[in-house]
């Protein structure tokens, strides 16, 4: 018996997305140049991002692939706050994320970035809503909790704790709370890594939706090449470095991918 | 060359010191206290015992009236007695300069040529008596040290009223006065009250006691039976005004010091107990937290063929590192603690040398019961998880189930914060890790109502006896029964606003086989002085006829009011009286009776006489009063109320002053441990939980108001259930302290329950600050990989 919903109504659109032309935007959100970091010091040293240069846009959905240790999660990592770059220009609009201290990190998390992580991260003595609620208490112009979860197709499991609910349900509160603040970038780290197929792409329906109708640029690092017929742009990674990209003509719908 | 496991300790160790040192630390306390009370019985019954045997401290003790010398030879006779010593004891007044108030004590005899038998003196300064000397005497240490007596100085005492001056030869000690105060004073005033010796010669002339003695010391043929020495001794010495022999158990000053060893042996099992328990139950938690994180370690360990006795083994290792640490500790406090004990015992205690010895016994047990705590502590957790079959110990712990709690379950939900619902779900979830920290504070709250509540108590009892009881500014005690018209000439010396007349004499109470022998004390109908209070605070009008006892003698005889007592008189034509209990005084110093003066002189069948008054003083002619008491022969011993409350006021100070401050330490180290140990754990199992709300935007603060929300709500449930429980605790320890000699009454006053209050709450704060500032270090990158 499957333990998810046979199809979630709101989270069905009409057709596929025509890709956003680049010309329509103006300032990008990321300014990203020669951006470098390394880990530990000496013989030991590990060179995790050997100067990437990038611009991401508003609205914008894209794919982050490329092998293992190539940096991906580094470099979501940067643009999210988490970590500061050895060397190199990070700006976010007009903040210059490179020389910000750690309370000025905090806010920026705080107002701007929505994260998904591959080990959805929930707090487990809080139920769904609360884990959400948590996150819209000290928010600006948050959507109520419920909003959210009704977004990702939640609405009958408010009041459970991520004991019990299954890897996609979780995954999915993961969402309802990265997206509940309206973040202006959601950043997802192999948000489906742990998920079945049609786990995954409920998971990604939500995604999807939420950059739809969210305007929030959103960045998605997979594994799966597949993944990419739904972005905007599709960035190569290697070896600390943005090997290629391209852009789709058309965002296909997740619910037409399979793996 | 260390074998692998047991580096993997050393490292394990090494990451969990902060937590291993607090487990030690509070096991340091129980150990510190093991070995200190142990090592102090050790000190105290072994210099005891020498001191007794060097000095040849006698086991047989009587006083009486007076008796020719040749009685000495029939008791001597007596089966069962090996030696008999018969001497002098009597009292004096002594006129010190620069002490405006005249001193009292005893003046005892040493023979005029030799070394006595028993009860021989230790020569702590100066020279003994010049054999066949006139005119010089010893002087005990306590009173020479608190009025600054050097060999060489003069003293001018009044003998028998006939005022002298004695040259001082030498300082001494004696085993008949380790405890050198006034007879039933609960604690020592040396600067009034002091010990002397002279020749034999000197005393008896001074007195007209020459070829008599008034005082017995004997010691016991080998295997004879105290009992029937006493028994015959007493018969013997009846015709004589004997008060009625006793034994070493009886005798005053070897009681006192009896009671301590008591107190320190309840000490020495009580406070390991509870500090061991706590420190237990620290451990379990540590490891705990340890094995649930080594869990795949440990698999990976039996996969490879580790046994698993090795394995607990391992863990257990852990757990012993943290009891000898605890032990090294707890001998180093123990050691210091017992040094600045003896020195508080020298106020109290004289003996030739006390000296703190290290038990090595006590050593010995405190390591026995330390491994043994902590062994039942975390035996079980260690044997699950050495037992955890391998395949299964593979998969990561399943996760947390939680669920609304018990609180938010009642429908206030609505109103709680999010924080608050992480920490009281978390909380519920662990209620053994909870519970134990709350036990922690809790005992660390309790600590600090004790000492406090003894001052409160201490305080009150001089209060009490001094504003209460006795409100008189003197006491005065006659050389012997006079007639009453005596007290018209004492209230015509200057400055006496107003006297009255007591009358004392030593009775034996009988009731169902049961006797105490004690002073009876007069009261006078309308008295204003001494007065005899009921538990309420009554006055207790002394009934025509019928005797008032202190409720603790009545406790001891097993006498209810209305029961009839027998009392024997122990002096003058010692009669004996059938007198109904009409009333239970209570009193905190010595047990005594207490009945109108009239009943008193009628009982006693002595006419209208008087041993003694009390007075009030217009305090501006208190020193022209002490220079006309002076002149009074009859007068020999003076008792002023606010010097003796003075004196006893810097006694207590001191002694509860080191007291407190062993209290203090212990308290603050549990309640910083036990909370420091808490908040370690919840951070190390919620990092991951803690570094996620980091990356999600909440700030430091925020993060850290979820940690302390739990520990407030800790702290919430622990100081009322501590300030309960350290009632208790009190309750319990004043009881089981009290004795016939001193009962403290149990004061819990705002103060102290404030004191306590805010010390735990200071150090629980410090504790959680030091660990909250470890957020700043959260991982926050780890925390999004792969749970562990
Ligand atoms: N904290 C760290 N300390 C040292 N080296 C690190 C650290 N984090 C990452 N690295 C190294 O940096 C490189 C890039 O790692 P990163 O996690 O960004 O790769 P990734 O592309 O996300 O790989 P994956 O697809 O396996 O998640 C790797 O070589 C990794 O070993
Ligand atoms: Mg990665």
């Amino acid at each position: 018996m499957s333990r998810l919903p046979a199809h979630f109504p709101l989270l069905n659109p009409p057709s596929p997305t025509p890709s956003n032309p680049p010309a329509a935007r103006g300032a990008p959100v990321f300014h990203v140049r020669g951006l470098t970091k390394f880990y530990g010091e000496g013989a030991t040293q590990v060179r995790a991002l050997a100067g990437v240069d990038l611009d991401l846009h508003a609205g914008e959905l894209v794919v982050l692939l490329g092998p293992s240790g190539s940096g991906k999660t580094t470099l979501l990592n940067q643009l999210g706050g988490l970590d500061i770059p050895t060397a190199g220009t990070l700006r976010y609009r007009d903040t210059d994320l490179t020389h910000a201290t750690e309370s000025e990190l905090t806010l920026y998390r705080r107002e701007s970035v929505g994260f998904v992580f591959q080990f959805y991260n929930l707090i487990p003595s809080l139920t769904a809503r609360e884990n959400v609620g948590l996150i819209t208490e000290i928010a600006d112009h948050p959507m109520p909790a419920e909003e959210a979860l009704g977004m990702v197709g939640l609405s009958p499991r408010l009041d459970h704790f991520p004991a019990q609910l299954s890897g996609g349900e979780q995954q999915r509160v993961a969402i309802a709370r990265a997206i509940a603040k309206r973040p202006a970038v959601l950043l997802c780290d192999e948000p489906t890594g742990a998920l079945d197929v049609h786990t995954g792409i409920v998971v990604l329906e939500a995604l999807e939706r939420a950059n739809r109708e969210l305007g929030a640029l959103t960045v998605i690092i997979t594994h799966n090449a597949v993944m990419a017929d739904m972005a905007d742009r599709v960035i190569h990674f290697s070896d600390g470095r943005v090997l290629s990209e391209h852009r789709n003509a058309t965002r296909a719908l997740p619910a037409t991918l399979r793996w | 060359m260390i074998a692998h496991l047991d580096r993997k300790l050393l490292r394990d160790l090494k990451r969990l010191r902060g937590q291993a040192a607090a487990v030690s630390l509070v096991m340091a306390c129980g150990l510190a206290m093991l070995i200190m009370a142990r090592s102090l019985i050790s000190s105290l019954e072994g210099t005891r015992a020498e001191y007794y045997q060097t000095n040849h401290f006698a086991e047989v003790f009587a006083s009486l009236k007076r008796a020719p010398n040749h009685l000495a030879d029939r008791i001597r006779a007596l089966p069962g007695v090996a030696t008999v010593q018969a001497d002098l004891a009597v009292p004096v007044t002594l006129d010190l300069p620069g002490l405006d108030e005249p001193a009292s004590g005893i003046v005892r005899s040493l023979p005029d040529f030799g070394e006595p038998e028993l009860n021989r003196l230790f020569l702590r300064r100066g020279r003994w008596l010049s054999p066949g000397s006139r005119g010089e005497v010893l002087v005990g240490e306590a009173f020479a040290k608190a009025n600054a007596l050097n060999p060489g100085d003069t003293l001018t005492m009044l003998l028998n009223g006939r005022r002298q001056t004695f040259h001082l030869a030498g300082i001494v000690l004696s085993p008949e006065y380790i405890f050198e105060s006034r007879p039933g004073a609960a604690l020592p005033d040396n600067r009034t009250y002091g010990i002397f010796w002279m020749p034999y010669k000197e005393v008896a002339t001074a007195w007209d006691l020459y070829g008599a003695f008034n005082h017995l010391a004997i010691t016991l043929a080998p295997g004879a039976g105290e009992r029937p020495v006493i028994a015959g001794v007493d018969r013997l010495l009846r015709p004589y005004g004997g008060l009625g022999a006793f034994g070493r158990k009886d005798h005053p000053s070897h009681i006192r010091v009896t009671d301590e060893i008591r107190v320190l042996t309840i000490l020495s099992i009580g406070f390991p107990i509870v500090f061991l328990s706590v420190a237990a139950f620290m451990t379990n938690a540590v490891l705990t937290r340890l094995l649930s994180l080594q869990r795949e370690q440990i698999a990976i360990l039996k996969a490879f063929g580790f046994t698993n006795r090795q394995i607990v083994v391992h863990y257990l290792k852990f757990a012993f590192v943290m009891v000898l640490a605890g032990l090294g500790l707890g001998l180093l406090g123990g050691v210091a603690l017992g040094q600045n004990l003896v020195v508080m015992y020298e106020l109290f205690f004289k003996f030739p040398d006390l000296r703190f010895r290290l038990d090595g016994p006590a050593v010995a047990i405190a390591l026995g019961v330390g491994l043994g705590t902590v062994t039942l502590g975390v035996l079980d957790a260690v044997r699950r998880a050495a037992r955890l079959p391998p395949a299964e110990a593979m998969r990561p712990e399943p996760p947390a189930n939680f669920r609304p709690s018990l609180i938010e379950r009642t429908g206030i939900a609505r109103l709680l914060s999010h924080s608050f619902r992480i920490a009281i779900r978390n909380l519920e979830r662990r209620p053994a890790q909870a519970l134990f920290t709350v036990a922690g504070l809790a005992l660390a709250t309790a600590l600090l109502i004790l000492p406090n509540s003894f001052k409160a108590g201490i305080s009150e009892v001089l209060d009490f006896q001094w504003d209460v009881v006795q409100r008189q500014d003197v006491n005065l005690g006659l050389v012997e029964p006079s007639s009453a018209r005596l007290a018209h000439e004492l209230a015509r010396l200057p400055g006496v606003t107003s006297l009255e007349p007591s009358r004392s004499a030593a009775v034996r109470v009988h009731f169902q086989g049961r006797s105490r022998q004690i002073g009876l004390r007069s009261l006078l109908p309308g008295g204003r002085h001494s007065r005899a209070v009921d538990r309420a605070g009554r006055e207790i009008s002394p009934p025509p006829h019928g005797v008032i006892l202190s409720s603790k003698l009545a406790d001891v005889l097993g006498a209810k009011i209305g029961d009839t007592l027998v009392l024997e008189a122990l002096e003058g034509r010692r009669p004996f009286a059938n007198v109904p209990l009409t009333a239970l005084a209570e009193d905190f110093t010595g047990i005594a009776a207490y009945m109108d003066l009239h009943a008193i002189n009628r009982f006693l069948g002595e006419g209208d006489v008087i041993t003694g008054a009390s007075l009030t003083l217009d305090l501006s002619r208190r020193a022209e009063f002490l220079a006309a008491l002076k002149e009074i022969p009859r007068v020999s011993t003076v008792a002023i109320k606010e010097t003796m409350r003075q004196a006893f006021r810097e006694t207590t100070a001191q002694s509860m002053g080191v007291i407190q401050s062993i209290y203090l330490t212990f308290a603050v180290i549990v309640a910083f441990g036990v909370i420091y140990n808490n908040a370690r754990i919840s951070l190390a199992e919620r990092a991951r939980e803690l570094a996620t709300l980091r990356v999600v935007g909440m700030t430091q603060h925020e993060v850290g108001a979820v940690l302390v929300t739990e520990l407030v709500i800790l702290a919430l449930l622990a100081v009322p259930l501590g300030l309960l429980m350290g009632t208790g605790l009190t309750t319990f320890i004043i009881g089981s302290v009290n004795t016939e000699t001193i009962r403290l009454p149990l004061v819990f006053t705002t103060y102290t329950y404030a004191f306590a209050v805010v010390v735990v709450l200071i150090a629980s704060t410090l504790s959680a600050f030091v660990v909250l500032r470890k957020l700043k270090h959260l991982d926050l990158i780890a925390a999004l990989k792969a749970p562990e």
